[in-house]
């Protein structure tokens, strides 16, 4: 398949801090996640992508041509930024009807696809209300209203689920498995996995500029689930909980909370402690108040695929 | 070219709708509304003292124009050119802008033209009130109107075109063109010589009638008038000069957006 996107040893600096090393990679159609940490370089790569910045090193092509300095582009790529940031003196219906006007479409034309944008996100109602008095689910719905409502065949987006309640980023995850239907490219980032997940297979592993893997997120998931993961749970007798999960293979290390009533797991196997543990409640064996995983981030799982 | 024209033409529209909705706009408004104010109270005065006063267009001429000319249209000016590209930087809503189809130098030119328009329109109305106040018994001094109107809106004009070129080059851009606004362009006018044709007051000034002396001519004091056609040549080449440039540096430049 011909690739859609296309980067050459792209590198990005700031000054002396690194933003992007030697990246090299092309996207087909379908839905590409760009996982990583808080400043692995992911926002990096999109604005290079959408021409915002300039590559120190390297360069970006989409549908084969430079990004920067072809305007013309746009009309077939849209962008969801990831920063809070409007024009707040407009309505939601302004915002993106004027925008649209900048596509080179019509009044009438740019007002009816405003409408279907708008309703796509369910911000049709809202439409006339100042961008200022939007909550930020609704300030998130219409940066993603504005990038699709031209029908643009590639749509960029950078970390379009923050501040979506659970139901606004499910609708938000349907719409953009519908594109992967309508063949087009969507490229998302996020620093949360099981948002990924829930979106596409296929990702690119970011973390320190650099790419760390790239393919189908069952193998990153592998590599992930084989780092020794920590558990932490919250029970009135934490050391008769730690004996049932003494003679388990999978348990690697035990240890007591100072509180005196939490008890800390590591374990190279989540599912099959999960398992047990559900096993162990529900036969009323240990009572739970509480269970959380302290490592469970996404930099915790970087530091292990690179070594640390 | 039609088609840089259309783009030109559709930010315009987005940002003449936007920059009147702006809340700065209602502050300026307001502001550029003083010497309204200014000529209501010597309209009273003259009113209610019985003394014999100078004439309204000695008094338009000589203070009204003053605080237009170089106050009111240099503050305009630097807010609405430098907010050009600023307010998309500081504001963050530069992708917006940058992600369309559309050519960066129009982006930067429909803006300019948009807000120069708005301040225009707020300075006309100001100058057409204060001179009616003034001279409403002298239906003839309207005459002189349009020559001052036109001074003013060719000074947004010019003053717009550059502090835009300060928006897109410059990070502290309100602080350089409150520099050269109040320092350099108040300054160099009242040097002798050649030198006073360095400041882009100096071409406006020479559009106007001589002052008549008075008290309060050397507000407006001017050394040597420049002729009025080779004036209109310089700013209109200053104007150019700038927004070519603006658009060339907003085109080129990477503008990092703070987090």
């Amino acid at each position: 398949m011909t690739p859609v996107i296309a980067a050459r040893t792209l590198a990005k600096w700031y000054g002396n801090i690194l933003g992007l090393s030697d990246v090299s990679l092309e996207i087909e159609p379908g839905i590409t996640g760009l996982l990583g940490p808080n400043g692995a370089g992911k926002s990096t790569f999109l604005k290079l992508l959408t021409g915002q910045i300039k590559p120190s090193i390297g360069e970006v092509t989409i549908l084969g041509r430079r990004v920067r300095g072809d305007a013309s582009l746009f009309s077939r790529v849209g962008f969801c930024p990831e920063q809070d940031a409007f024009y707040e003196e407009m309505t939601g219906r302004e915002f993106v009807t004027s925008l649209l006007t900048l596509h080179r479409f019509s009044a009438a034309e740019a007002r009816s696809r405003a409408e279907r944008a708008l309703a796509v996100v369910d911000l049709v109602e809202d439409g006339d209300r100042l961008i200022r008095a939007y909550s930020r689910g609704m300030r998130q719905r219409l940066k993603f209203a504005q990038a699709i409502a031209h029908d643009p065949e590639i749509i960029v987006l950078d970390e379009p689920l923050n501040g979506l309640d659970p139901l606004g980023k499910r609708k938000l995850i349907r719409l953009v498995r519908d594109f992967r239907g309508e063949g087009r490219t969507v490229i998302v980032s996020s620093h949360v996995l099981p948002e990924i997940e829930a979106l596409t297979q296929t990702i690119i592993l970011i973390h320190q500029g650099k790419i760390l893997a790239r393919g189908d997120i069952h193998d990153i998931r592998d590599l992930i689930d084989s780092h020794p993961h920590l558990v932490s749970i919250r029970c009135p007798d934490p050391r008769s909980l730690a004996a049932q999960f003494l003679a388990d293979e999978y348990v690697l290390k035990l240890d007591f909370g100072p509180d005196g009533r939490s008890l800390l797991v590591e374990t190279n196997n989540r599912d099959r402690f999960f398992s047990r543990l559900g096993r162990l409640i529900v036969a009323g064996a240990v009572a739970v108040e509480e269970i959380t995983s302290p490592d469970d981030n996404l930099q915790a799982v970087f530091d292990y695929l690179v070594g640390r | 070219m039609t088609e840089y024209l259309d783009s030109v033409r559709r930010v315009f529209s987005v940002f003449w709708r936007l920059g009147r909705k702006a809340r700065r706009t209602k502050f300026f408004f307001l502001f550029s509304q003083l010497p309204v104010a200014v000529a209501l109270v010597i309209r009273l005065n003259a009113m209610f003292s019985g003394r014999t006063s100078p004439t309204g267009l000695y008094l338009f001429t000589n203070i009204i124009m003053f605080f237009y000319l170089q106050m009111i249209i240099l503050v305009l000016a630097l807010f609405y050119g430098t907010s050009v590209v600023s307010e998309e930087v500081e504001g963050r809503t530069l992708p917006y802008l940058t992600t369309r189809p559309l050519p960066k130098s129009a982006i930067v030119l429909g803006k300019y033209a948009a807000y120069t328009g708005i301040a225009a329109g707020m300075t006309s109305l100001g100058v057409v009130l204060s001179f009616l106040l003034l001279n409403f018994d002298r239906p003839a001094a309207a005459l002189a109107l349009p020559t001052y109107l036109g001074v003013l809106v060719f000074g947004l004009v010019s003053y717009g075109a550059l502090f835009t070129l300060f928006g897109s080059a410059l990070k502290r851009s309100i602080f350089f063109g409150l520099l050269f606004s109040f320092g350099w362009e108040n300054v160099i006018q009242y040097f002798p010589g050649s030198t006073q044709r360095l400041a882009i007051v100096h071409y406006l000034k020479s559009f106007l009638p001589a002052p008549p002396a008075g008290r309060f001519a050397f507000l407006t004091f001017r050394l040597e008038p420049t002729p009025p056609g080779l004036s209109v040549l310089i700013l209109g080449l200053v104007t150019l000069a700038c927004l070519a440039l603006a658009g060339l540096v907003f085109s080129k430049k990477e503008y990092i957006l703070e987090d």
